[in-house]
This record gives C-alpha cells, sequence and structure tokens, in this order.
C-alpha cells in the first residue's frame, strides 16, 4: 500500500472535484425550496414546497404523466419484443447474427434527426403522431442495441441448465420463464433502465411528434418553459426540473448493483 | 449441429421464429426509414408548401450545396473541435484518471465521487442544460463565487465563450460513462500482472501506461466508439443552451440538421446532412474498429 501523505493528498482532490461536480445543483435546490425565489443565486430568505405544490398540478402534472407513459411504455414494448426475439438469436445458429446485430447498431448511431423525417411522415400518414406513435419510434430506434445487449446476456446462461430441465419434461415456455428469464434477470433489468433512461429523456422526437402543449411531456415542456420570453418563475422551473429528474436518478440507484453487472457486459462482446 | 441436440428449440422452430416477427418488423421499418432518409436527400422535398407535395428529385445539388454554400463546413469544424475536447480529452482521459484513482481508495470516497459524476450523467438532458445556463449566467454561481470575488466584472459566459461552455458541460455530463467503462475494464486486469510490474520496479506511471492501458486496449477502443458517434450526433444540450448561437458558433452538426430540415423546412438538404454525417461516423467506426482487432 501507498503510504498516506499522498493517499491523503488524492483523498482531498477527489473531495474536492465532488464538490465541483455537484456544485450546479446548488442554484437548482435553493430555487426550488424558495416559494420567492426569483432566479439569482442567493440564499433563500422563505423556504417552503410552495413551488413543488405547483410542478405537480394542471398542466405540468400532465406532462408528467405524459413522461411516464412514453418512458414505461417504450421500456416495456422494448424488453418484451426484445426477449422474444433475442432469446432464439441467441439459441438458434443463424448465419452472420453478430455481423448483421452489429451493423444495426452502427445504422442506429447515425444521427436521429436524419430518420426523424422518415418517421415523422409514415406517422403523419398512419394518425400516430401521438403517444403511441412516440413509443413505437422509439422502440425501432431502441431496438438494435437492445437486441444485441439481450442477446449477449442470453448467451452466458448456460444450456446445459436448459437441457436438463427439457430432460426433466419442461416446456419451452416453462424453460424461458422458469430458467432463462430469472437468470438474465440483471440483464434485462439493464435493458429496461436504459430504455427508460433513454425515453425519459428524449426531447427531439416528442419536440416534433407533440403537437399540442397536454401531449407534451416533461422535456418538451420544461424546453417551451424555459424558452419563454418575460417573466419566467424560476421557483416552478426548478422544482419541476428536480421532479422531472427524480425518476432516472430513482431507478439508477434501485438498480444500481445490477448495473454494474450489466456494464460489463456492454463493452467487451462483440 | 448444436440444434440438433436441442429438441425444445428444434421442436418449436415455429414459436420461436413468431417470437422473432415482431422485432423483424421494426427492425424492417428501421431500415425503410433509413432508405428513405436517403431517398429524401436526392429530392428537394421541404417541410410546407408546395414542395412538400410536388417534389422533385434534383440528383446530387443537395451534396453540392454541402461544399459550395456556407454552413456545413463550418458546422463540421464546430463538431470536430466540440467532440476532441468534450469526448476524446475530457470524458475520456478524465474517466479514465478517475477510474485508476479511485481504485485505490477507500470505498466511501469512491461511492461518494461515483454518486457526484453519476448525477450529472443520469440528469436529463434539458435539465442539465437549464443548470448550465443558470451557472454561467451573470449572476450564477461561477461569476458570484469566482469572477466577481476576484474584482473582476461579471462575464456572460454563454455570449462571449459558448462553444467552451457546452463543452464543459457535456465533460459533466458524460465523464460517468467513460468511468464505469474504465472501471469494469480496469477489474478485468490482473493483480497479479500490475503485482509483478511493481515487484520489477514500475513506477505507478509506468505501471499504468505500460502495462495496464496496454492490457485494456481492446476497451479504450469500445469507449473511443461509443463515445465519439454518440457526441458527433449529440443535440438536445446544445439545442437548449444556446440554439447553435451566437451567430453559429456553436452550431454542431446535429443542430446544423435540425435548423435546416425543421427550422427551415429543407428537409431534402437536411437528409444530405444526415447522409454526410452518416459517412462520417461510418469512416470514424471502421478506424476504431480496426483498433479494436489489430492484435497487441
Amino acid at each position: 500500500m501507498d503510504n498516506t501523505g499522498p493517499s491523503r493528498l488524492t483523498a482531498i482532490a477527489l473531495a474536492f472535484m465532488a464538490v465541483i461536480w455537484v456544485s450546479p445543483f446548488s442554484w437548482l435546490i435553493l430555487n426550488a425550496f424558495n416559494p420567492l425565489s426569483t432566479g439569482q443565486l442567493e440564499i433563500p430568505k422563505a423556504f417552503g414546497f410552495d413551488n413543488f405544490g405547483l410542478a405537480v398540478s394542471g398542466n405540468a402534472g400532465r406532462q408528467f404523466i405524459n413522461s411516464l407513459i412514453i418512458a414505461a411504455g417504450t421500456a416495456t414494448l422494448s424488453v418484451v419484443v426484445g426477449i422474444s426475439a433475442a432469446y432464439p438469436l441467441s439459441r438458434l445458429r443463424i448465419p452472420g447474427r453478430n455481423a448483421l446485430l452489429w451493423t444495426l447498431v452502427l445504422l442506429r448511431m447515425l444521427p436521429s434527426a436524419g430518420v426523424l423525417v422518415p418517421l415523422y411522415f409514415a406517422a403523419q400518414r398512419s394518425g400516430l403522431l401521438n403517444q403511441l406513435g412516440v413509443i413505437i419510434a422509439l422502440t425501432i430506434l431502441n431496438l438494435p442495441f437492445t437486441l444485441l445487449l439481450l442477446k449477449n446476456f442470453f448467451d452466458t446462461v448456460p444450456i446445459e441448465l436448459e437441457e436438463a430441465a427439457y430432460v426433466e419434461g419442461a416446456s419451452l415456455l416453462q424453460i424461458v420463464t422458469k430458467i432463462v428469464l430469472p437468470m438474465s434477470r440483471a440483464g434485462i433489468a439493464v435493458v429496461w433502465f436504459f430504455s427508460f433512461t433513454g425515453a425519459w429523456n428524449e426531447f427531439l422526437l416528442p419536440l416534433i411528434f407533440a403537437r399540442v402543449q397536454d401531449a407534451f411531456p416533461m422535456s418538451v415542456g420544461l424546453y417551451a418553459a424555459f424558452g419563454q420570453q418575460g417573466a419566467i418563475n424560476y421557483g416552478f422551473l426548478t422544482a419541476f426540473s428536480i421532479l422531472y429528474a427524480a425518476p432516472a436518478i430513482g431507478v439508477y440507484f434501485l438498480l444500481r448493483r445490477n448495473m454494474n453487472t450489466g456494464f460489463a457486459g456492454v463493452g467487451v462482446k462483440g | 449441429m448444436r440444434n440438433q441436440a436441442n429438441p425444445w428449440l428444434t421442436g418449436n422452430l415455429f414459436v420461436l421464429v413468431l417470437g422473432m416477427l415482431p422485432a423483424i418488423v421494426l427492425i424492417g421499418a428501421l431500415l425503410y426509414f433509413t432508405a428513405w432518409a436517403f431517398a429524401f436527400s436526392f429530392t428537394d422535398l421541404a417541410l410546407v408548401g408546395r414542395k412538400s407535395v410536388e417534389w422533385s428529385w434534383v440528383g446530387l445539388e443537395n451534396f453540392e450545396r454541402l461544399f459550395t454554400r456556407r454552413g456545413f463546413l463550418e458546422s463540421l469544424w464546430t463538431t470536430v473541435i466540440f467532440v476532441f475536447f468534450s469526448a476524446i480529452v475530457g470524458q475520456s482521459v478524465l474517466g479514465f484518471l478517475l477510474a485508476a484513482t479511485l481504485r485505490g481508495t477507500q470505498s466511501t470516497i469512491r461511492s461518494v465521487v461515483e454518486v457526484c459524476i453519476m448525477l450529472g450523467w443520469l440528469l436529463p438532458d434539458i435539465v442539465a442544460a437549464f443548470l448550465w445556463s443558470a451557472t454561467t449566467s451573470q449572476t450564477g454561481l461561477i461569476n458570484q463565487l469566482i469572477v466577481v470575488p476576484l474584482g473582476f466584472r461579471p462575464i456572460n459566459f454563454i455570449n462571449e465563450y459558448a462553444l467552451p461552455i457546452v463543452t464543459v458541460a457535456n465533460i459533466w455530463k458524460g465523464t460517468a460513462w467513460s468511468y464505469l467503462l474504465f472501471s469494469a475494464a480496469l477489474d478485468s486486469v490482473s493483480r497479479e500482472v500490475v503485482e509483478a510490474a511493481k515487484v520489477d520496479g514500475a513506477t505507478p506511471f509506468q505501471r499504468i501506461w505500460l502495462v495496464q492501458l496496454p492490457i485494456i486496449r481492446p476497451h479504450i477502443a469500445t469507449n473511443m466508439l461509443f463515445i465519439t458517434i454518440w457526441t458527433f450526433t449529440y443535440f438536445p444540450l446544445i439545442f437548449a443552451m444556446t440554439g447553435g448561437g451566437p451567430g453559429r458558433q456553436t452550431e454542431t452538426l446535429a443542430v446544423f440538421l435540425y435548423n435546416q430540415s425543421f427550422a427551415r423546412g429543407n428537409l431534402g438538404f437536411g437528409s444530405a446532412i444526415s447522409v454526410a454525417m452518416l459517412a462520417i461516423v461510418g469512416v470514424l467506426s471502421l478506424f476504431y474498429l480496426r483498433l479494436l482487432r489489430e492484435p497487441k
């Protein structure tokens, strides 16, 4: 082990960095809990939850629900479609499946604004310029990555277990639901989380798809509110930002243990 | 041959193929839309007006415009600077340094720093943009805590140093990903190798530079691949902070593409921009993938 001198210095440097890293949040929190907020960085003279009250009622509350529908819908649809395709992809010998998956992932790397134009036209023609349309579009955009990750997770489930279960008389459905899915629980949680946060944060697609205020998710609502000219209610906006940021952060810390195992699978396998 | 040994698969081929069907349909849609984006780039399609209905094929005109009109090349240069400083220099190097340093520290310090960095990454793009606009505003944190106490006049950072500010904001936001990936990578380096180098008298710097870095080279290449492409096409943070301005100082290709396609309604030209971006991203990916494949 190193001697205490440099390691204490490292600890101080790291602590300093951590403070710098979270310092931008000071403004957000000071304003959100200050009912008389003016958008300045100052120690509030009053303290209260009035701003949060505003941020869950009326239009803002509606936007929270919209975001939740879009994010949970996309994540669930992606995982269901992903699982039912990734298991066969992992088990059947389909020639060139890895090359295919990687090609799709690279294809998906193209700026989503590029596919957005045809997506927009297709949605317009089929009357899907709404939340369902956003969910389907996001699932399409997510799918290559979802498939690749889920397939990698299923690959790590030993096929011997499935053999044993088959010998014992288990059906395909039982094998999948009783063995494969429980054993890749961590991976599925990671994929669900990625899709959820991705859809929760998504800005561009709902910006173009959601034409009326009622359909705005929180990302578009926040952007619209803070782009407004004139009197900006900073207290409301900061409280709204905190509520908007909370679910993604909360879900991450709930799944944190799983996330780290999941990450090992993202980078290396090809 | 593996299939024949797995009767629960061969006996249910129909069910398995049926399970793949929704994914095949959606992937088919993705390919279809991508093909359309290519096709649009040869047209003068517009978002509104007469040309949204009566568009016509214009051949390579859109691609000529990329090089003859102002905008594309300038945006490309802005994007290169943004990607280089925020992703490659900022996120990657900082992420690696953090991962390497935090490995040797107590678990409490490690978790605290980790949580702090993760907060930036988990924060929705629009909130991050909002936060950084406030932090760098004339009455914001940086001015109140550093600039004014030092006796300078408050600086409107977002107007005067727009590109550096969005770069810093993106480093703040994105470092966690590189950190997590490098952390996992360093965990895979066996302790014995590092110990052996230590016994042989390698300095800490040599241990990192000559032992650990070569071992995790595939991870570095993977990380570079992901963050370069992400940053190259990254849109919401810059768009919400500056909208590409002031002037065109922060108009990266993604913002340029949005402005041309949806603000000005030139869908044909916009598609040509995204095709050009895809080509650039493709070349970069090939470069990184070669780095990944090459033997040590």
